[in-house]
């Protein structure tokens, strides 16, 4: 093992005023050139380790020493941090200039570098992070992935050792995050960069080389990815999950199939389970063909549609230079009792769909109706729309703004001109479908609230406009993972309470799990339409415009290719795991 | 959609007067508005407007964008001209309407006025037109630097700039999305009586400014990592330089301002 180039013993902090330190005790060494993930819920402790790493904290106990230096001094925490890059969570909020190269060199900048060395190093981490083309670019006209870019490569000006990133893939979409972390893969393989990666994705830390668990400021677990996970009671007990394939692997040995510990990857899985099918009886050839191309098109039936699009377009701002086409002849139906999913990258219209459905766009005559009211229609009555459909947005806990929790949430049901009364009755209700206590929360300030807690308000306060359909973009973005679940199980409450719900989302994996129906848009236009099984059959195509089917109808696939009789579409766990049984088994009872 | 509107109104270009270095663009504004001041007469005005556009025409900017820039003074051109052709009332009498009476000097004198004002917004224009506002603000950086011995937070407030342009195009957005929020909750932001909607502006505003004060916490951190320390031992990776075209910049404004001086001498009007 290289040796270490962070070395914790016993580092402890305490925030001013917090009663329990946010570390507490953390031994820890990091080797040269190592890529650690650290995962944990969160309040776990994370970040505050993070910043000490980069001495923008110092640890109250303990030693921490970070490339050989022990930081006492100011001039020592510029050391540090020079030799410690970090790259946050929120891609606008660590960009300082409005032009790209100029923000890769603002470090560089302050150590006072000649400026021909800065042109040369801005130009190199240009390159390596491959977005020379952006040189002269204002970032605000680039996408998340790309502003994550230009902050790995601000750091990489200053030729760091260690590279910290503190969730700097929660906020992306799928195809962000897949870039960041390639990029932070490249730098460590290439450049011998240690790499410190911060996460709620499991799949990610699948692939570092040791993972740490923190929990209560403390190390909780800590191991090779493989071994960590294999211990699957106790990750989920620490708020975390474990990788779709490890579950997987659980429900097989339930169902009679053994496999080695440690599977972790499709790749894994599927070259044992053919290695154990070819055990028990020869492999036949049998290829699928990809299904055909085409889109359903079933015309629903009018009558109990409560949302009905019909040929909607939208552009902005036409006939300027920034003329965009967000929406193209975009026509869905939504009936009551429906769980719906719209799935697409950033950029692909989804959230100018969900704006329309509400009257937030003006929209053609006859291109949008709810509840039969014609959106486009002149003097239509928009406090009846927002009483049908409620909206809920990305962040939604951005938009508090009261005194109080209970002034907030009634601030909705208040603006539908209600008698107090009934506010008063609403706003408890609404707290209560969110799973809060009302005796709690209502008279507490929205902001002193945590993360989680904050979103569950903000729900409240468009449920107690009692929608008939509520929609709901990105709900779980930004949360841990025991945050993820409790939110989904949330909205299927909800869902099972009788009211029609629409989720926008870029995770597979949780359209499928809740929807029973789905919309796959792609540039402004709905590409693919159906039940999940129906829509994940279309794999292929859907990973060429960014989205990815669950890992399990991914496994799925390439057992069918490999001569598997796996049913079309199928992506449960539970499903998966019956379907693998019955091959392995030959017939055998399936328990999953 | 919002964040697309580019800030200002800076017309990217590659020509001669885009590459001229910020410093001598700000000085050579305040050349040009002094060197209107300094004519007296129309042939002055003439000879800076024939300068001037030929500056603009050399940018490859259309003059349609140079006239654009002339609508909100519009009601104030028409005001001075109107109060110097009614109170100037010496001179022969042009035209009489009771007690109004226009006459030749008030006319002149009404036209002047109006002339030197809209050449004051064109030359103003032709700089914000060619000058990105990261490059003023570095210019006006530098510029001010000497006035550090004195306690001048140069480097500070041209920090300050350069921040508020970098954002202002995120907080519109966000604004935006606030606002579809709200709305989407029953708020109503466009009837009602003043007081109703300065009221409604509350759910908007009071996000805004949370929202503002998380991203300066954040944006303060992530200067704190990158080693920011003020301006102090800063370095610069683009240095302003001087150029042969700076040089040839002041000796044409030289040659204008003498011609000027000429006219007014030998008071060719």
């Amino acid at each position: 093992m290289n040796k270490p180039i962070i070395e914790a013993r016993g580092v402890s902090f305490t925030y001013e005023g917090a009663k329990a330190p946010a570390v507490k005790d953390v031994s820890l060494s990091v080797a040269q050139g190592e890529f650690l993930a650290i995962l944990g819920r969160n309040g776990s402790g994370k970040s505050t380790f993070a910043k000490m790493l980069n001495a923008l904290q110092l640890p109250g106990e303990g030693t921490l020493v970070v490339n050989g230096i022990e930081p006492k001094t100011e001039d020592d925490c510029y050391e540090v941090r020079k030799s410690c890059g970090m790259v946050f969570q929120n891609p606008d909020n660590q960009i300082v200039t409005t032009i790209v190269e100029e923000d890769c060199a603002f470090g560089l900048e302050n150590l006072g570098t000649p400026p021909q060395e800065i042109r040369r190093r801005v130009d190199d981490a240009l390159r390596s992070v491959g977005m020379s083309d952006f040189a002269q670019a204002s970032p605000a006209m680039l996408s998340g992935g790309q502003k994550q870019r230009i902050a790995v490569a601000g750091v990489l000006a200053m030729r760091p050792r260690i590279i910290v990133f503190d969730e700097s893939t929660a906020m992306l979409d799928p195809i962000g995050r897949r870039d960041v972390f390639s990029l932070a893969r490249k730098l460590n393989l290439e450049e011998d960069i240690t790499i410190v990666w911060i996460t709620h994705f499991m799949e990610e830390a699948a692939l570092a080389d040791r993972l740490v668990v923190m929990d209560g400021g403390r190390i909780a677990l800590e191991g090779a990815p493989r071994d960590v996970f294999a211990q699957t009671e106790k990750v989920l007990a620490l708020g975390l999950d474990v990788p779709e394939m490890m579950k997987l692997a659980d429900a097989l040995s339930h169902a009679g199939v053994q496999l080695p510990k440690g599977l972790m990857t499709v790749n894994e899985m599927a070259v044992e389970l053919c290695r154990q099918a070819h055990r028990d009886r020869p492999a036949t050839t049998r290829i699928d063909a990809e299904p055909s191309e085409k889109t359903e098109t079933t015309e629903e039936s009018a009558k109990d549609c409560v949302i009905e699009v019909s040929h909607l377009s939208h552009v902005y701002m036409p006939g300027t230079p920034f003329e965009a086409r967000a929406l193209n002849d975009v026509s869905l139906n939504i009936e009551a009792g429906q769980f719906i999913g719209i799935i697409g990258h950033t950029g692909s219209g989804k959230s100018t769909l969900i704006s329309h459905l509400n009257g937030l766009e003006p929209s053609e005559p006859g291109a949008v109706r709810v509840d039969g009211i014609d959106l486009g229609a002149k003097g239509t009555d928009l406090i009846a729309v927002r009483r049908a459909v409620g909206l809920v947005f990305q962040y939604p806990e951005y938009q508090l703004f009261e005194e109080t929790v209970r002034k907030d949430v009634a601030f909705g049901p208040t603006n539908l001109g209600l008698d107090k009364d009934e506010i008063d009755r609403r706003v408890e209700w609404a707290l209560r479908q969110v799973g809060l206590d009302p005796d709690e929360v209502a008279e507490k300030s929205p902001f002193e609230l945590s993360g989680g807690q904050k979103r569950r308000v903000a729900i409240a306060g468009v449920l107690a406009m009692k929608p008939a359909t509520l929609i709901l973009d990105e709900p779980a973005a930004g949360l841990d993972p025991a945050g993820r679940r409790d939110m989904l199980d949330l909205i299927r409450g909800i869902h099972d309470a009788g009211t029609t719900v629409v989720m926008v989302s870029h995770s597979m994996d949780d359209v499928g799990r809740c929807c029973d129906k789905l919309y796959v848009l792609s540039k402004g236009e709905i590409a693919y339409s159906g039940t999940p099984a129906e829509v994940f059959t279309h794999d292929r195509r859907l990973h060429e415009i960014g989205l990815d089917v669950p890992e399990c109808a991914k496994l799925a696939r390439r057992l069918r290719e490999a001569g598997f009789d796996m049913p079309e579409g199928v992506y449960r766990t539970e499903d998966v795991c019956a379907a693998i049984a019955r091959n392995l088994n030959a017939g055998g009872d399936a328990a999953c | 959609m919002l964040k697309n509107i580019t800030l200002g109104q800076y017309f990217p270009g590659e020509s001669l007067i885009h590459r001229l270095d910020p410093r001598t663009k700000l000085l050579a504004t305040i050349a040009l508005i002094a060197i209107v001041f300094v004519s007296q007469g129309f042939a002055g005005f003439l000879l800076i407007a024939a300068f001037v556009i030929a500056c603009a025409a050399s940018t490859g900017i259309h003059l349609k964008f140079l006239i654009k820039g002339l609508k909100p003074i519009f009601f104030i051109i028409i005001f001075t001209f109107v109060l110097n052709l009614f109170f100037q009332t010496s001179g022969n009498v042009l035209v009489r309407l009771g007690p109004v009476r226009v006459t030749d000097q008030g006319l002149r004198m009404a036209t002047f006025m109006a002339a030197r004002l809209i050449l004051l917004v064109v030359c103003s224009q032709l700089l914000t037109l060619t000058t990105s506002p990261i490059a003023l603000t570095d210019g006006l950086e530098t510029l001010f630097r000497p006035l550090q011995a004195i306690r001048f937070p140069a480097h500070e407030i041209a920090m300050m700039m350069s921040i508020a342009l970098r954002f202002i195009p995120t907080l519109m957005d966000e604004a935006d999305k606030i606002m579809k929020a709200q709305k989407a909750r029953g708020a109503n932001f466009e009837t009602g009586s003043l007081i109703q909607r300065a009221k409604a502006m509350i759910p908007l505003l009071v996000p805004l400014f949370v929202g503002a004060f998380r991203r300066a916490e954040e944006l303060a951190l992530a200067m704190d990592a990158r080693c920011y320390r003020g301006g102090a031992g800063r370095t610069r990776m683009k240095q302003l330089k001087f150029q042969g075209i700076d040089l040839l910049a002041a000796l044409s404004l030289a040659a204008l301002l003498a011609a000027v001086i000429l006219f007014n001498h030998f008071k060719v009007f």
